[in-house]
C-alpha cells in the first residue's frame, strides 16, 4: 500500500485558524470574569479573579496542548455482516453516514475534510488491514489530526444481525474548550462516531435517515431560535444523491 | 395552512405556518379532516414535558386523505382515507419485526437527546417534543407522515371520521393498558383515570373477558360514562381510602390487576400529594405519581399493574418493597399501535364498539386553545375534544 503524506500547509493551517479563535474565546471569557470580579467583594470576588486568571492562562496556552481520547460505540443491525460490509466498502455510502464530510477517495487514499464553525479540519487516512466481512482497520496519514481504530462487523447471537463497532484512538490540537464547543455543535468525537453508526444502522434497515429538516413550524422566536441551534435537525437525504443500500 | 403551536406553558395558538412537504422517500402528505386533543397533550401545555420550542406544532390523534406520497411508498396512494397513528415505525429494525412498533430504533432524529434522558431512544411521535424527534403535529389543516406505509391504517368510505379516529392512538392505547393484564375469567381490575383512555381501558377489559371492572376518578361525567359500561365506580372525593374501598369490593383479595391511566399529572389530597406538587414546581422532579402509588399498593399478591399513563422522568417515593414482595407484574409502555389498530377497527366495522361515545366537544382549529383550557380544567363536562381543522369558527 503505497504512503501518501498530506502537504505541511495542512498542518499550519489548522494549528492556526483553530487555536486563533480558541485562545480569542478563553481570553474573552477570562476579560469578562475579570470585570465582574471588579464588582464583587471579599471571598467572591477572589473566586471570579482565579477564575478569570486561569481561563486568561489556557487560552494562551491553548495551542500546545494536544487532546487524546479512546472511543468505543456498538450498534446492532438485522442485516448479515456481509449486506453491512458491503455497504462500508463502498466509499459513496459514507457520504450518506458522514453529510457534513466531504470524501473523496482513491485506491488507496481516503481523504476527508469536515467544516466547522472553528476552523476546516482536513485529514487523510489509508485503510491498514481488512477481512472480508469481518473488519477494516484504517490509521490517519501523517498531518495535524490523527487517528486510527478498527470497525469490526460480528454475527450478533440470535439471529439478530450484525454487531458493528468502532473502536478509535485519536489526537487533536485542541484545548477543552474548543471540545466543549465542538460538543455543542454535535463535532465531539464519540458524538460524530456514534451518529454516524446510527446513520448506517438507519439506511440499512429503513432505507432512510430520520429527518424533521424541511418541516413547518411557528412563530419561533428568540428563545426557540436559539434552541435550534440545540436541536439541529438533520437532513434525510442529500439532495440528488438517493440512498444507496447493500446489495444495490 | 393553519396550525395550532407551542408558545409557552399554557400558551398554544394558531398560526399560519408553511405547508409540509415530503422530505423523505417513504412519507405522505396527509389532508387532516378531524383531530383530537389527548390528555398527554396537556402534560405539553402545562409545560411539564421538557425540549418543547416555541413554535412547534402539536397534536397526534389525527386522520384524512392521502394528497401525496414519496417515490418508495407503495402500499398507500393518494385518495385513501387513513387513521394514522401517533407512533412512527420503520418496519424493519429488530424492534419492529417484533411486533414492538413504539420501540422502533430508526425514527427519532434526536435519538441522542432521549438517550441521554432514557439510556437508549424509543420511536418517534408526532407533535410530542424534540426528544421524541420534533416531528410537526397533527392539530392542523395538513401533515406530512413518515413511514406511511408502515403505518397508515386505511379505512373504508361510509364509516364516519368519528367512529375512527381514536384509532389513532387512545383506543389503542386503552386496549393495550388492559390487555397488559393478562385478563382470566373471574378477574377484577381496577382502573384509575375515567378519561379517554381509561373509558376505552374499561370497555377494553370487558371485551377481553374481565368479571368486574372498577373505575376510580371524581368527575361525575366521567363517573357516569365509566357506569355506562357496567362498570363499579369509586369517587376517591367521596371515600376515605381508595385501597381499603378496593380490598372490601374484591373480597379481602384486592383487584388482580390495576391500570394507571392517569400519568404523571395525578391529582390526590394530602400530604403524599402536597410532596409531589411542590416538587413538581420547584421543578425537582417531573413527574407526581400518586396513582401508581395507590395501584401498587392497592393491587392483590401477584398481580398485575399495567401502566398506559404516560410518565416522563423520575418519581420518587415509589412502595417497591411493597411491589417486590408481593411479587407483582409491572407492564407498561407507549402503545404498540400497528398491532392493533386493523382488530380495533374490526371489531367497530362489527358494532361491537362506537369509539365516539366519548366525545363531548367539536370545535374548530381556531378554538383549540379553549378547547385545550377547558379539557385541562374538566370545565363544562368536557370529557374529549374533537378538532376539525377545516371548519369556521363561530362567529363571535
Amino acid at each position: 500500500m503505497t504512503i501518501k503524506t498530506s502537504s505541511n500547509n495542512d498542518r499550519h493551517q489548522f494549528g492556526k485558524k483553530s487555536s486563533r479563535i480558541r485562545t480569542a474565546s478563553s481570553l474573552a471569557a477570562g476579560a469578562a470574569l475579570a470585570a465582574v470580579a471588579k464588582s464583587r467583594r471579599g471571598w467572591s470576588r477572589w473566586a471570579f479573579v482565579l477564575g478569570s486568571g486561569y481561563l486568561v492562562y489556557r487560552g494562551v496556552t491553548a495551542r500546545q496542548r494536544p487532546e487524546t481520547g479512546a472511543v468505543r460505540v456498538a450498534f446492532t443491525i438485522e442485516k448479515s455482516p456481509e449486506e453491512v460490509f458491503r455497504f462500508l466498502s463502498e466509499p459513496s455510502n459514507w457520504r450518506q453516514a458522514l453529510p457534513e464530510f466531504t470524501i473523496d477517495s482513491t485506491a488507496d487514499v481516503i481523504r476527508i475534510k469536515l467544516q466547522t464553525p472553528a476552523a476546516i479540519l482536513e485529514s487523510d487516512a489509508e485503510i491498514t488491514d481488512r477481512a472480508e466481512g469481518s473488519f477494516i482497520a484504517w490509521r490517519s496519514l501523517p498531518g495535524a489530526l490523527e487517528h486510527r481504530g478498527v470497525v469490526r462487523l460480528r454475527p450478533a447471537a440470535g439471529n439478530r444481525g450484525t454487531e458493528l463497532s468502532v473502536a478509535m484512538e485519536y489526537a487533536m490540537p485542541a484545548g477543552a474548550i474548543a471540545r466543549g464547543l465542538a460538543s455543542l455543535s454535535g463535532h465531539d468525537p464519540e458524538q460524530l462516531v456514534r451518529e454516524t453508526l446510527r446513520r448506517i444502522k438507519q439506511l440499512l434497515e429503513a432505507g432512510e435517515i430520520p429527518t424533521t429538516a424541511g418541516q413547518p413550524s411557528g412563530h419561533r422566536g428568540a428563545k426557540g431560535t436559539a434552541l435550534r441551534f440545540v436541536f439541529r435537525e438533520q437532513p434525510g437525504e442529500i439532495p440528488g444523491e438517493p440512498a444507496r443500500l447493500a446489495g444495490d | 395552512m393553519k396550525a395550532l403551536c407551542w408558545q409557552g406553558k399554557e400558551n398554544v395558538r394558531v398560526e399560519t405556518v408553511d405547508d409540509p412537504k415530503i422530505l423523505n422517500p417513504h412519507d405522505a402528505v396527509i389532508r387532516i379532516t378531524r383531530t383530537a386533543i389527548c390528555g398527554s397533550d396537556l402534560h405539553l401545555y402545562n409545560g411539564f414535558i421538557p425540549t418543547l420550542e416555541p413554535g412547534d406544532i402539536l397534536g397526534h390523534e389525527f386522520m384524512g386523505e392521502v394528497v401525496e406520497t414519496g417515490r418508495e411508498v407503495s402500499r398507500v396512494k393518494p385518495g385513501d382515507r387513513v387513521v394514522v397513528p401517533f407512533t412512527i415505525a420503520c418496519g424493519q429494525c429488530h424492534f419492529c419485526k417484533n411486533q414492538l412498533w413504539s420501540l422502533c430504533d430508526n425514527t427519532n432524529p434526536n435519538a441522542w437527546l432521549a438517550e441521554k434522558f432514557f439510556g437508549f431512544s424509543p420511536s418517534g411521535l408526532f407533535g410530542y417534543s424534540h426528544m421524541t424527534g420534533g416531528y410537526a403535529g397533527g392539530q392542523a389543516q395538513y401533515a406530512r407522515v413518515p413511514f406511511v406505509d408502515v403505518g397508515a391504517l386505511k379505512v373504508p368510505d361510509g364509516i364516519p371520521d368519528e367512529q375512527v379516529l381514536f384509532l389513532s392512538d387512545i383506543f389503542p392505547t386503552g386496549y393495550m393498558g388492559a390487555e397488559n393484564c393478562n385478563i382470566k375469567p373471574g378477574d377484577v381490575v381496577a382502573i384509575w383515570g375515567c378519561g379517554p383512555v381509561g373509558q376505552f381501558a374499561i370497555r377494553s377489559a370487558y371485551m377481553l373477558g374481565a368479571e368486574k371492572v372498577i373505575a376510580i376518578d371524581r368527575f361525575p361525567e366521567r363517573l357516569k360514562l365509566a357506569r355506562a359500561a357496567k362498570a363499579d365506580i369509586i369517587n376517591y372525593d367521596e371515600v376515605d381510602d381508595v385501597i381499603d374501598e378496593l380490598k372490601w369490593m374484591t373480597g379481602g383479595r384486592g383487584p388482580d390487576a390495576c391500570i394507571d391511566a392517569v400519568g404523571m399529572e395525578a391529582h390526590g389530597h394530602g400530604i403524599p400529594a402536597m410532596y409531589d406538587s411542590t416538587k413538581q414546581a420547584l421543578k425537582i422532579s417531573f413527574d407526581r405519581p400518586l396513582v401508581l402509588r395507590q395501584a401498587i399498593q392497592a393491587c392483590r399478591k401477584g398481580g398485575v399493574v399495567s401502566i398506559p399513563g404516560v410518565y416522563g422522568g423520575f418519581v420518587d417515593k415509589i412502595p417497591f418493597g411493597a411491589a417486590m414482595n408481593k411479587g407483582l407484574t409491572m407492564r407498561m409502555g407507549q402503545t404498540h399501535m400497528m398491532r392493533y389498530m386493523q382488530p380495533l377497527l374490526d371489531r367497530v366495522q362489527k358494532g361491537d364498539i362506537d369509539p365516539s361515545f366519548v366525545i363531548t366537544h367539536r370545535l374548530s382549529l381556531e378554538e383549540a386553545p379553549l378547547g385545550y383550557k377547558m379539557f385541562r380544567d374538566k370545565e363544562q363536562a368536557c370529557i374529549k375534544v374533537v378538532l376539525d381543522p377545516w371548519k369556521e369558527p363561530l362567529a363571535a
